[in-house]
Order: C-alpha cells, then sequence, then structure tokens
C-alpha cells in the first residue's frame, strides 16, 4: 500500500537549513554595512549584494540532484504547507506583484487594493475548489490532469497550447522585472541582466528539476520577503517607534489625508469601468490615498478583483506546486499560509506607499524649491524621481516612475546604501521565483504533454527526465527572447496573463471537479471560447474598441468559458462510467493518489512483461 | 477508508461547506471596497475605517475563511471516513 503518512517524509532538518540560510543572507548584509562605514567602493558592494544571494541560490539548488521522476517533478511530495505557502505567495505576481503594487500604491492609492484583494480571494478560492482535488489527482501539470480527467488527448494538448501563452507572458514580466532591478544594482544593461536570471534559473533547475526549485525558490523566497520587511520596518521604528509597519502607518495616513486636502489634491470619480492603472513611465499622484475610485472605477475595481481572483486560483504555474505537498490536508493548509504571506506582502507595499507619500507632501509643505531635501536631489539623481524646481512647489512638482518607489523608500528614510541593494537584490530573488514557477510549468508541460503528448504511458526514466530539463531550459530562453524584442510594462503583461489564465482554466477546471456530467467536449469548448474571448477582449482594449481595458478580459472571457463548457457539454453524449468513477474517486482524499497508482501499475506491468 | 454508502452524504456536506467558505467570502469582498468612502470618515487605529476594512481586514477575513475551511472540512472528512490514512 502507498499511501503514506502526512509527515513521515518531510525533512525534520529543513527549519535548520533555512535558518542557517537567512541567517548567512542577514550575516551577508550587516558585513556589507560594516565595509560601508569603511569606505568599500560602491560597485564592490553592489556585485557582492547580487552576486551573494545568487550563488546561495544556484549551491541550493545544484545540491538537491535527483534521478527519479516523482522528484523531479514534484519534490518528491514532502514539501511542508509552510514553504509551500511562501513560494506561492510569492510567486504569484513575483517580482512585479511587489515592485509594480508599491508604485501603483503611490500612484492610485485605495484603487491598487483590487490586485491584493483579487490575490487573496484567488488563493480561498483555490483552497476551496480546486487544490485539494488537483493533489488527491496527483499529476504533475494541468493539461495531464485534464487530459486523464476526460479521457482525451486532444484536451490535454489544447490545454498545453493555451497555457503556454499566459505562462509565457508571466515569465516574460519578471524577466523584465527582475533585469529592472539587476541591472540597476549593477550598472550593466537589462538584456545582459535577463540573461544572467536565465542562466540562474538554468544552473538551478537542471539537476533536480522541481526538487531543486523548491528549495531554492524557498530560499529566494525568504530573502525576497526579508529584503522588502527590513527596510521597511527600519523605517517604521524610526517614522513611529514600533516595528509593525502593516499596522502602524494609520495616524500617518489621517496626517496625510490632511495634508493631501490642504495641498488641493482633487477627489476624482472614474466612470464606472474606467480602468487607469499607471505605467512605467514617470506620473504624478492623481487622486487622495484613501479615496476610492478615483482612477479605477467601481466596476472596473470589482471586474478586475474577480479576474485577478480566477487567474490565480486556476493559474497552471501555481496549481502543480500543490502537488508537491505530502497530502491533501497539507494542500489545504498550504492555500492559508499563501494567504498570510501574500497578505503580509500586499500590505508592506501599501505601507511603503504610505511612507513615501507623507515624505513628499512634507516636502511640499515646505514650499520653497531651495528647501529640497538632500534625498529628493539623491531620487533625482538616481533617476527614481524627476522635479519640477519652478516655484512654487506643488504636488505636481513630482513625478515618479512606478517601478522605482519601492527602491526610493531608504532612499528617503536616509537608510545607508546596503537597504537600498539589498531591497534590489530582493526584487531579484522574487524574480526568479516567478521565473522558476512559470518556466518551470511550461518546461513540464512540453516535455510531459506535448512531446509524449500521444501517449498516457511516460518516456523511459532518463529520456523523460533529460527531455525535461531541456524543455524548461528552452522556455526560460524562449521567455528571455521575448522580453527583449517585445518590451512590454511588466504590470501590463501580468494582469493579461492572470486574465488569459482565468478565463481559459478557472471555469474548466472547477467544472471538472463540480459538475460530473462535463464532458471532453465541454472542455475543449470552454478552454477554445475562454481563451479566444479573452485574447479578442485584450486586441479590442488595446485598440480601444471596446472601451474596456484589456486587463479586465476576464469579464468576457470567463463568462464564455463557463458558458461553451456547460453548452458544449449538455449538447453531447454524458462522459463514460469510467470517467464518472474517476471524478468520484478525485472528490475523496483519502485513499491513493491517482496518478501514483496508474505509475505504479504501469511499473507491475512492465515488470511482468520483462 | 470510505464505504461506498457514504460517498454521496459526504459530497453533500463538501458542496454546503463550499458554499458557506465561498459566499460569504465573495459578497463581503465585493461589497466592502464599495462602501469603502461612506466608512472613511470612521477610524480604527488610526486608520480611516474604509480602507482599513479593505485592506487589513480583507486580508484577516481571507486567512480566517481559509483556516475555517480547512478545520470544517478535515471533520467532514474524519465524519464520513474520507480522510487521509495518518
Amino acid at each position: 500500500m502507498s499511501v503514506t503518512s502526512r509527515t513521515r517524509f518531510v525533512n525534520p532538518r529543513l527549519g535548520t537549513y533555512f535558518g542557517i540560510f537567512a541567517s548567512s543572507l542577514a550575516g551577508l548584509v550587516m558585513l556589507l554595512l560594516i565595509f560601508e562605514e569603511l569606505g568599500t567602493s560602491d560597485a564592490v558592494l553592489r556585485w557582492a549584494m547580487l552576486l551573494g544571494p545568487l550563488a546561495f541560490y544556484a549551491a541550493i539548488g545544484l545540491a538537491a540532484p535527483t534521478r527519479e521522476p516523482i522528484e523531479f517533478f514534484a519534490a518528491g511530495r514532502r514539501v511542508p504547507a509552510g514553504y509551500t505557502g511562501l513560494s506561492m505567495a510569492v510567486a504569484t505576481m513575483g517580482a512585479t506583484g511587489i515592485v509594480a503594487t508599491a508604485g501603483v500604491f503611490f500612484l492610485i492609492g485605495f484603487d491598487a487594493l483590487c490586485l491584493m484583494i483579487g490575490g487573496l480571494a484567488g488563493y480561498v478560492i483555490m483552497s476551496v475548489m480546486l487544490a485539494p482535488f488537483f493533489r488527491k489527482f496527483g499529476t504533475f501539470t494541468v493539461p495531464s490532469y485534464l487530459g486523464r480527467r476526460f479521457e482525451s488527448k486532444t484536451v490535454r494538448l489544447l490545454a498545453a497550447a493555451v497555457m503556454a501563452v499566459p505562462a509565457l507572458l508571466m515569465l516574460a514580466a519578471e524577466l523584465r522585472m527582475g533585469a529592472f532591478a539587476a541591472g540597476w544594482l549593477v550598472g550593466q544593461a537589462q538584456g545582459l541582466m535577463i540573461v544572467a536570471l536565465v542562466a540562474t534559473f538554468v544552473v538551478t533547475s537542471a539537476l533536480g528539476g522541481m526538487r531543486s526549485l523548491t528549495w531554492s525558490g524557498s530560499a529566494e523566497s525568504i530573502g525576497a520577503v526579508l529584503a522588502l520587511l527590513v527596510p521597511v520596518t527600519i523605517v517604521a521604528v524610526m517614522v513611529t517607534n514600533f516595528p509593525l509597519p502593516q499596522l502602524t502607518n494609520g495616524p500617518l495616513l489621517r496626517a496625510l489625508m490632511h495634508n493631501e486636502a490642504a495641498q488641493g489634491l482633487p477627489i476624482v470619480d472614474a466612470p464606472a469601468l474606467g480602468f487607469a492603472l499607471p505605467g512605467e513611465e514617470a506620473a504624478h499622484i492623481v487622486k487622495r490615498f484613501t479615496a476610492p475610485f478615483g482612477a479605477i472605477g467601481p466596476s472596473a475595481f470589482v471586474v478586475a478583483m474577480l479576474t485577478v481572483m480566477a487567474g490565480v486560483a486556476a493559474s497552471p504555474w501555481l496549481i502543480p506546486r500543490v502537488t508537491m505537498t505530502p497530502g491533501v490536508y497539507e494542500t489545504r493548509k498550504s492555500l492559508g499560509w499563501a494567504t498570510v504571506y501574500f497578505g503580509l506582502i500586499m500590505l508592506t507595499t501599501a505601507a511603503v506607499a504610505v511612507y513615501m507619500r507623507d515624505f513628499l507632501m512634507d516636502i511640499v509643505k515646505g514650499g520653497a524649491p531651495e528647501s529640497l531635501p538632500d534625498w529628493m536631489h539623491h531620487l533625482a539623481g538616481l533617476g527614481f524621481a524627476v522635479i519640477d524646481e519652478g516655484a512654487p512647489l506643488t504636488y505636481t512638482s513630482f513625478a515618479f516612475p512606478r517601478d522605482s518607489l519601492l527602491l526610493s523608500l531608504p532612499v528617503a528614510a536616509g537608510l545607508p546604501a546596503v537597504f537600498l541593494y539589498f531591497a534590489a537584490a530582493g526584487v531579484v530573488a522574487a524574480a526568479l521565483v516567478g521565473v522558476g514557477a512559470t518556466a518551470s510549468a511550461v518546461g513540464n508541460v512540453i516535455a510531459e504533454d506535448v512531446v509524449n503528448g500521444l501517449s498516457w504511458d511516460p518516456l523511459p526514466r532518463t529520456t523523460r527526465l533529460n527531455t525535461a530539463r531541456l524543455a524548461m531550459a528552452g522556455t526560460a530562453v524562449g521567455g528571455g527572447l521575448v522580453a527583449m524584442l517585445a518590451p512590454t510594462d511588466p504590470l501590463r503583461l501580468l494582469l493579461w496573463s492572470l486574465a488569459l489564465a482565468g478565463s481559459a482554466f478557472f471555469p474548466v477546471l472547477v467544472l471538472s471537479i463540480w459538475w460530473k456530467r462535463m464532458n471532453d467536449f465541454g472542455a475543449i469548448a470552454g478552454m477554445a471560447s475562454g481563451f479566444g474571448v479573452a485574447v479578442l477582449t485584450i486586441f479590442a482594449g488595446e485598440a480601444n474598441i471596446l472601451g474596456l481595458d484589456g486587463a479586465l478580459a476576464g469579464i468576457l472571457g470567463i463568462p464564455a468559458g463557463a458558458l461553451g463548457a456547460v453548452l458544449a457539454s449538455i449538447a453531447t453524449p454524458q462522459p463514460s462510467r469510467s470517467v464518472l468513477e474517476l471524478v468520484r474517486e478525485i472528490r475523496i482524499p483519502g485513499g491513493e493518489v491517482i496518478y501514483d497508482r496508474e505509475m505504479r501499475l504501469l511499473r507491475l506491468k512492465n515488470r511482468e512483461r520483462s | 477508508m470510505m464505504e461506498r454508502k457514504e460517498r454521496k452524504p459526504y459530497w453533500k456536506h463538501t458542496k454546503w461547506q463550499m458554499l458557506a467558505s465561498v459566499v460569504p467570502f465573495l459578497v463581503l469582498i465585493i461589497v466592502l471596497p464599495l462602501y469603502a468612502e461612506s466608512l472613511n470618515g470612521e477610524r480604527f487605529l488610526g486608520f480611516p475605517l474604509g480602507y482599513f476594512l479593505s485592506a487589513h481586514g480583507i486580508a484577516v477575513i481571507a486567512v480566517f475563511t481559509v483556516a475555517s475551511f480547512v478545520n470544517r472540512q478535515d471533520a467532514i472528512d474524519h465524519w464520513h471516513g474520507a480522510h487521509e490514512d495518518t
């Protein structure tokens, strides 16, 4: 019997290992702080802050080699809930989620909450409606699950083709954001940094596949969260004497509201479906922080929230992560942890925005251009702010590129430069988590569902792993080429990616579990109509045809997917008895993992033959 | 291992739990931000209440929803004998 204990295989020393990693990272930062005080050259500090953590991540990846498929594709199904949740929380929006969200909170305040609430809701829906059942099934990819659930190779191949598009968009977004931070940190061209990130991913994943990526990804996630939290917490202590930036910026926010009113910052009412999300270029603050629906209209807010929710819940690069937990119960718990970590990350980015707005409003209150503090000139020198010094100063005298906001806080608070470099290194780490999640998901799909798409039996072991290694590396290179050749705003790419994933997969995945009657025709129609309508809506949005922003494509794509799936299923024959029995089995957490049983029986059959 | 006749009651119980977890949560996350402006006049921990509920409040509600679902669903699994072997 291969049913296993929930905790038997979890390595009891994981906490020790990651404790050593976190201490080493803290030691590196403190060492560099000492070197900074001793007058070490800036370039050495910057390179050390970039390469030091990267060497850690690559070493962890290389230290976890494997030749077993279950290890290579599912990290041996022994990743505890806490680590799975942490990696998922960082991988969901990756570096784009951290960097761009801080900027969006700063520029449009309250309206940025649609991204945060959407992500949180995505985890809730995933934990209740999708993940436990996917874990029970146990396949390594979403197309494998759909193909087996509907006993259709067409469904499998179509799902593989459809999932590649949003995953590649997300991959390109992460590479661009990571290259932006790494390029800024060491003063190199972004193209070169994209190559460096791809190379780091390939080295990290080559020997152990998902096993390597899971453990190096956990370290990267810890690094990213620490790099986000530490500078903001120090600023919180400086400003409020309390090290909880997420909870203590309330009084500051109230003072900010009064300042904003005094400076004549407008209360704007956006049209119901207006979606003026700030782009990459430098922009002014457009509205008061706490006033809702000034840049994003109320309907667009709800639609964006639900689109992000569906995209996160059904994203084919996040769901396979849950098959790495030791059991169904741990899967549910892992989503709880993801909710905690994601909420923490988003509330911290909101705190960054509040602190920066407060610092800015203090300058504006001062009024005279000659009274500008040194840090503002420093920010302008770094390219993080644009100053119009025509007297008198108002809030429109300053423009900030959205993606520089997170890095601006350590400068504005007068922290040592190493904290700024640490924050940039954290962005690179978060980007590597995002790259790892998406490139490995597409690579696994190519190896499992495209190269071997016409057979339910897996390739021979060595060929299977080597194909996956090549496919992962090839995907990362492809993503790098997309990021270099067609540079697009990473936040836009992220939102399109979530809209496409939500439209194509959310209705089909949910119905595949909760509606037994759904058949392979329904799955094909659901994916094709959801994806097709979402793509058309995005194109129409970009061409200003519909008056609906492309990021809101889920408003049409998700209902189209659901409608296509339901109508096509009803119009065609019932699923076979074996499929109905399979669905009944998916719904019960106990018993053997369905995919593992299939593989066990296959091994027995092969042994008997030989 | 679960008995065959338990399958239907188990799934019915699971469906109700799903609805009990998802529906109130979805209603809250849609409704709360829409009323944020009118709540912003009040304050909590120094925050304008509308903003606080829409940001911190929804984060806490999401964590609470998942945590209560995990506990309730585990109890349902054990009640019907559908749980994993330990």
